[in-house]
C-alpha cells in the first residue's frame, strides 16, 4: 500500500460526505487528509502546494468535480496529481467524460473501505508506487 | 440494537446537514412556485435531492435513496424543460419532500426508513414515465426511472451493476495504454465487452449513446455551473441538541485570549511574590495596576468570544417558515409570500431553539388572522398577494425580531369588546385602557379575536404562550397595528442569556438585583407628591398615574425606613414604581441558577466584586404572589383591578 503520509484532499460540498470519505481513508491508514467545500476552494488549496492525491465529488456548487479535474489537468504544477472522482451514479457517459478529462479513477456511492482500497490500489499500481 | 450501531455520529451529522439542506429545498420550492422556469432554483433543488441521496446510500437507507432518486430525476426533467411545472406536479413534489422529511424522522429514531407512501412513489413514476410515453422524440433523450435501467442492465449484463463499468478497462480502452483484461471468467468477459462497447461509443462521442440516453445528473457544465446557491457554510448548519458547530477562527480567538490571560496571571503571581516580600514602591504598584487592567480587558474579551461561539445565524430558524406559511396560505386559499430579512443576524443557540415555537405561532397568526382573503384585499384596494415580513436585526445589545403583515390590522375597540364578552376583563376596566393596552389584551389567556376558531391558529391558546415564552428569554413583545394597514409584532431579546445587565438596589444594607431590561427610569420619591388612589399609593409621572409598590412589601420584610427612590419598572403591559432605600449601581451579572433550591421570586443569584451573593429578583413572580396575598386578605374583586393596575 502507498505511503500512509500521503497528503490527500477530499472535495465535497456535503460535510457529512467529506467525513465519510475521511473515515474510510483513515480505516485504510491514510490520516493526512484535508477537506475542501467545492472545486474553487479545492483548487485554491491545491495551488498552495503539498497535496499528492485528490478525491473529489462530482456534483458541487461553484465549481464541480469535472471542472476541477479539468483545471488540475491544465495547470502545469498540478497536472500530474492523481484525481479520483466520486459520483452517485454509474452512468457511462459520466465515466467517459471523467476519463476524457483525465481522471485517474472513479468510484460510485455508496462504497465500502474495501472498494475504496481496491480503487486506490489500482491507481497506485499505475503510478508505480 | 439500532440499525446504526457504530454510525450514530455519522447519522447525527447526516440528519443535521441533510435537514438543513431539505429546509433550503423547501424554501426554494416556495420560490419556484413563483418563478417555475428559474433554472438556478431547479438546479439547486435537483442538487439538494442528489446530495441527500448520496449520503443516504452510505447509511443503507434504500427507501430514502429511491425517493430522492425519483424526485431528483423529476427535477432533471424539469430543468431540461422536458416537463413543465403544474400545480398538481408541485403537490407531488411537496408530498415527496414531506416523505423525505418523514424518513429523516425515522432515521432520527435510529430506524431504517420504511418505504414512502405508495401514492407518492406512483405519482412520481407516473410523471417520469408519462413523459416518456407522451413524446417519443423526447423519450429517446429522457432518462428512464431507475427500475427500468436496472431491468435493462440485468437483461443485457454487459455492465457491472453495483460498481458501474470497470474503470480500468474503460480507461485503458480510452487512453490506449492498457488492453482490456483477457477474459477468464464470464464476469471479466462481460467487463471486457463493456469496455469495448464503451470505447467505441466514446469514440463516437456521448450524445448518441444508448440506451439510457442523455442525462444531466452528474453532467457538469451547463447544468450545474450556473448554480450559485448560498453555500451552506459550516456555521449555518448548526446543532439541534447538545452539540454545536463553531467557526474555528472563533475557537482560535478563545484559545488566544486564554493564553494571554495565562500570561497575565503569571505576571500577577510574580507581582504578588514581590509585594509579599515587602516591595510596595510605586513601580511595583503601577505594574500591578497595569496587570489588573489588562486582565480586566482580556476577561471581558474572553466572555465576548465565548459568547460568540454560541451564536448562530437566525436564518437556520427562519428557513423553515416560508414553507409553513405557504402551506397554510394554500390551505386557506390565500396568496401570501413570507419575506425573510436579516437571516444572517446571530442569536444565542438556546434562544434560537426556544424561539421556534413562538415564531411559528406568530407567522401562522399573521397568515391566518392578519391577512384577509384575496377578495377582501382586492375590495380594499390592496394587491391580492400579501407580504408577511419576518425580520431579524441587532440593535445595540438587543436582538429585534419583527413579524409584520399588510393585512386587516387590529381594532383596539373590537379587542376591548371581545375581551369583555369573553369575561377576561370588566367593562369599567376596559374603559381605562388605551389603544396600546387594548392590543395587549390578545396576550391574555383565553383570548381569540376570530368569531370562529379556525383549524390552524384560533384556539385561544398561543398568544399567551408566545408571550410567556418570550418573557422566559428575558424578552418582550410589542404590538403595533393599524386597521386596514396591517399588524406588526416586535420581539426584543437580549443578546445572550448568560449575562444579564442588572440594577442593584438596596434595602437597608442588603443589595438586590433587578433585570435592567425592565427598568425604565429611576426617580426620587417625594412624600408630598404621593397620592392615594383607591387605597393604594400612586405617583404621577408625566401624566401617567403609576402605583407605588415597596420592595420591602413585595418581599414581606418590615419597612424600616421610608423609601427614597423609585424605580419605574415596565413589564410587558404593566408599569409600576418599585420603591427602594437606595442604589448600589449597575452590573453585568453572570447568572448562577438555583436549580435544586429556587425560592419563589428569585430568578437566580450572582456574586458582586466583593464576593457578596446577591439575589436576582423575578418581578413577575413577586407581583403574582403579592396579588395572591391581597386576594386572601381583601377578596377577589379588588385583586382583579389590582392585577390590572399593577
Amino acid at each position: 500500500m502507498a505511503d500512509p503520509k500521503l497528503r490527500i484532499l477530499v472535495v465535497d460540498d456535503f460535510s457529512t460526505m467529506r467525513r465519510i470519505v475521511r473515515n474510510l481513508l483513515k480505516e485504510l491508514g491514510f490520516t493526512n487528509v484535508e477537506e475542501a467545500e467545492d472545486g474553487a476552494i479545492a483548487l485554491q488549496k491545491l495551488q498552495g502546494g503539498g497535496f499528492e492525491f485528490v478525491v473529489t465529488d462530482w456534483n458541487m456548487p461553484n465549481m464541480d468535480g469535472l471542472q476541477l479535474l479539468q483545471a488540475i489537468r491544465s495547470t502545469p504544477t498540478l497536472k500530474h496529481l492523481p484525481v479520483m472522482m466520486i459520483t452517485a451514479e454509474a452512468k457511462k457517459e459520466n465515466i467517459i467524460a471523467a476519463a476524457q478529462a483525465g481522471a485517474s479513477g472513479y468510484i460510485v456511492k455508496p462504497f465500502t473501505a474495501a472498494t475504496l482500497s481496491e480503487k486506490l490500489q489500482k491507481i497506485f499500481d499505475k503510478m508505480g508506487t | 440494537m439500532s440499525d446504526f450501531s457504530g454510525m450514530e455520529d455519522l447519522l447525527q451529522d447526516f440528519l443535521q446537514e441533510a435537514g438543513d439542506l431539505l429546509s433550503d429545498v423547501d424554501n426554494k420550492l416556495v420560490d419556484l412556485e413563483r418563478c417555475p422556469d428559474d433554472r438556478r432554483l431547479l438546479n439547486d433543488i435537483f442538487r439538494g435531492f442528489h446530495t441527500i441521496k448520496g449520503g443516504a446510500g452510505f447509511l443503507n437507507a434504500t427507501e430514502l435513496v429511491t425517493l430522492c432518486h425519483l424526485t431528483e430525476n423529476l427535477f432533471d426533467q424539469l430543468r431540461n424543460a422536458q416537463i413543465s411545472l403544474t400545480p398538481e406536479l408541485m403537490d407531488t413534489i411537496m408530498a415527496a419532500t414531506q416523505g423525505v422529511r418523514n424518513m429523516f424522522g425515522e432515521l432520527a429514531q435510529t430506524s431504517l426508513p420504511r418505504p414512502a407512501q405508495p401514492e407518492v412513489i406512483a405519482a412520481l413514476r407516473a410523471v417520469l414515465e408519462g413523459e416518456i410515453h407522451a413524446d417519443p422524440a423526447v423519450a429517446a433523450t429522457v432518462d428512464a426511472p431507475i427500475v427500468e435501467v436496472s431491468a435493462q442492465v440485468t437483461s443485457a449484463p454487459n455492465i457491472e451493476v453495483s460498481e458501474g463499468p470497470d474503470w480500468q478497462v474503460l480507461h485503458g480502452a480510452l487512453t490506449g495504454q492498457e488492453k482490456p483484461v483477457p477474459a477468464t471468467t464470464s464476469s471479466s468477459m462481460a467487463q471486457g465487452q463493456a469496455g469495448d462497447a464503451l470505447a467505441s461509443s466514446a469514440a463516437q462521442m456521448t450524445p448518441h449513446y444508448p440506451p439510457e440516453g442523455r442525462r444531466e445528473t452528474d453532467k457538469p457544465g451547463l447544468a450545474v455551473s450556473g448554480a450559485t446557491s448560498g453555500r451552506r457554510s459550516e456555521e449555518k448548519a448548526a446543532a439541534r441538541e447538545s452539540t454545536i458547530r463553531v467557526d474555528t477562527s472563533r475557537l482560535d480567538q478563545v484559545l488566544n485570549l486564554s493564553g494571554e490571560i495565562g500570561l497575565t496571571k503569571n505576571r500577577l503571581t510574580s507581582l504578588r511574590a514581590d509585594i509579599l516580600a515587602g516591595r510596595n514602591d510605586s513601580e511595583t504598584l503601577h505594574a500591578l495596576d497595569q496587570a489588573v487592567s489588562q486582565l480586566d480587558l482580556l476577561v471581558s474579551d474572553l466572555q465576548n468570544s465565548v459568547m460568540k461561539t454560541r451564536m448562530q445565524p437566525i436564518g437556520r430558524l427562519f428557513q423553515k417558515y416560508p414553507r409553513i406559511a405557504r402551506d397554510l396560505a394554500r390551505q386557506l386559499g390565500k396568496d401570501v409570500e413570507l419575506a425573510l430579512v436579516g437571516e444572517e443576524t446571530e442569536v444565542d443557540k438556546t434562544m434560537i431553539e426556544d424561539l421556534a415555537d413562538p415564531l411559528i405561532h406568530l407567522v401562522r397568526n399573521a397568515v391566518d388572522h392578519g391577512v384577509e382573503s384575496a377578495e377582501d384585499r382586492l375590495a380594499a384596494g390592496k394587491p391580492a398577494k400579501s407580504i408577511v415580513r419576518l425580520e431579524a436585526r441587532q440593535e445595540g445589545d438587543h436582538i429585534v425580531l419583527i413579524i409584520a403583515d399588510d393585512g386587516r390590522g387590529m381594532s383596539p375597540e373590537r379587542i376591548r369588546l371581545k375581551a369583555i364578552e369573553k369575561g377576561i376583563i370588566k367593562e369599567e376596566e376596559a374603559n381605562t385602557l388605551d389603544d396600546r393596552q387594548s392590543l395587549n389584551l390578545i396576550f391574555l389567556p383565553g383570548f381569540s379575536t376570530m368569531a370562529q376558531a379556525s383549524a390552524v391558529s384560533g384556539r385561544g391558546v398561543g398568544m399567551d404562550v408566545v408571550k410567556t415564552n418570550i418573557q422566559k428569554l428575558n424578552g418582550s413583545v410589542e404590538i403595533r397595528s393599524e386597521p386596514g394597514k396591517g399588524s406588526v409584532f416586535i420581539i426584543s431579546l437580549p443578546l445572550t442569556l448568560a449575562i444579564l445587565p442588572v440594577l442593584l438596589v438596596l434595602l437597608g444594607d442588603q443589595p438586590f438585583a433587578l433585570p435592567l431590561s425592565m427598568v425604565r427610569e429611576i426617580l426620587p420619591i417625594e412624600k408630598s407628591k404621593m397620592q392615594e388612589v383607591g387605597g393604594k399609593e400612586t405617583l404621577v409621572v408625566r401624566g401617567e398615574i403609576l402605583p407605588v409598590v415597596a420592595l420591602s412589601r413585595l418581599l414581606g420584610w418590615p419597612q424600616l425606613k421610608t423609601p427614597e427612590y423609585g424605580v419605574l419598572m415596565q413589564t410587558s403591559e404593566r408599569s409600576f414604581i418599585l420603591s427602594v432605600d437606595s442604589f448600589a449601581g449597575r452590573d453585568d451579572a453572570v447568572i448562577k441558577s438555583l436549580e435544586d433550591f429556587r425560592p419563589r421570586g428569585v430568578a437566580g443569584v450572582t456574586t458582586l466584586s466583593n464576593g457578596q451573593i446577591v439575589l436576582i429578583l423575578d418581578m413577575k413572580e413577586l407581583l403574582t404572589d403579592l396579588n395572591a396575598h391581597i386576594e386572601r386578605e381583601t377578596g377577589v374583586r379588588q385583586t382583579k383591578s389590582l392585577e390590572r393596575s399593577i
